[in-house]
């Protein structure tokens, strides 16, 4: 089944049509948001907005342009939305920070580091230039592509996907310095 | 070496973009020392979880099934939206209404509503004597200068 014949199935609303597109992009919508936000429960939440909203509005989408880019944009929409809502979230229960914890919370056995995560390097960056470095590497995406993706110019995405290679590589050059010197 | 220097210095001190993208391509795309300082693609993959390490989709397309309503054809959808046209040109239409609405009140409020009926002017004015506290008081009677008007001031016969 080629990607016309998925997005012609959802259309009309066949299940099994709307299996094979996660199948097709699960993964990558799904690494989009992990890189994103750096959190497996979050991509993963964010990954299962994406194709819902995919499937309710998929009348909206312009045959004319990538299928990928346009469930790339919803996915990094929701990626933002779960990054504003996390933050509302920290500032409300940053007054508490100073209360006794009642049990001292331990990580899972079974779900901690069973997945990957991106590199904490990545946290200097910010959401936009995140997105823009995670698509140049994982997905080969240019400025032009990057820019349907963030919806900004391609200018713009140029400059945010090169302070983002700028950024970590002098962090990385950092560290080798500071290994080699101690 | 020299104009690398210039170009780090134009760009941290220049925050305009389009600025920036065009140093970018003008000189730092092709100039080998400001590449060799940028992350490769291989570096960037190996700090980033790519399509390949996420996993597999399987719960995925369980949590979205289980989350999704029951199956209704999206082009079903854009029909009946389409049918329902009225109700997005009903909102201007309203609006519209409640414009010319407040227009008519507004010059209809600001008009006089009853208009004044003139009183046809006295020729005369009499009052044969006016009483206060049972004693024939003190009266006064003006009359403003082309106006109408009459003022009786009556005070008590001192």
């Amino acid at each position: 089944m080629d990607e016309g014949d998925i997005i012609e199935g959802c259309l009309r609303g066949s299940l099994v049509c709307q299996k094979a597109m996660v199948e097709a992009y699960g993964t990558l919508v799904l690494s989009v948001a992990l890189n994103v936000l750096a959190n497996r429960q979050d991509a993963e939440d964010v990954s299962q907005e994406t194709f819902l909203q995919a499937f309710r509005h998929l009348d909206r989408y312009d045959p004319g342009r990538s299928f990928k880019t346009w469930l790339l944009t919803i996915a990094y929409r929701r990626s933002l939305d779960m990054l504003r809502k996390r933050r509302r979230f920290t500032q409300f229960t940053a007054r508490a920070r100073y209360e006794t914890p009642v049990a001292v919370e331990r990580p899972d056995p079974v779900t901690a580091d069973a997945a990957p995560l991106p590199s904490r390097l990545l946290e200097v960056l910010s959401p936009r230039e995140r997105t823009a470095l995670c698509l140049w590497a994982n997905d080969g995406y240019a400025a032009k592509d990057i820019s349907a993706v963030l919806g900004c110019s391609a200018s713009t995405a140029r400059v945010y996907l090169f302070n983002a290679r700028r950024k970590i590589k002098a962090l990385l050059e950092n560290d080798h310095e500071i290994l080699q010197h101690g | 070496m020299r104009s690398c220097s210039t170009v780090d210095v134009l760009y941290a001190v220049i925050p305009l973009r389009r600025f920036r993208d065009w140093l970018i391509r003008a000189h730092m795309e092709r100039c080998p020392r400001c590449q060799a300082r940028l992350l490769s693609r291989d570096e960037a993959q190996s700090l980033l979880v790519g399509p390949d390490r996420v996993g597999g989709v399987e719960d995925l397309w369980r949590r979205i099934s289980g989350a999704m309503e029951p199956a209704a054809p999206v082009r079903g959808r854009t029909a009946e939206a389409r049918s329902g046209w009225w109700r997005w040109a009903a909102v201007p239409a309203m609006a519209a209404a409640v414009t010319l609405g407040g227009f008519w009140l507004l010059r209809n409020v600001e008009k006089p509503r009853f208009e004044a009926v003139a009183v046809a002017s006295a020729e005369r004015f009499e009052l044969d004597y006016v009483k206060v506290a049972g004693a024939p008081a003190q009266t006064f009677v003006y009359q403003p200068q082309g106006t109408d008007a009459v003022f009786v001031w009556v005070s008590k016969t001192p």
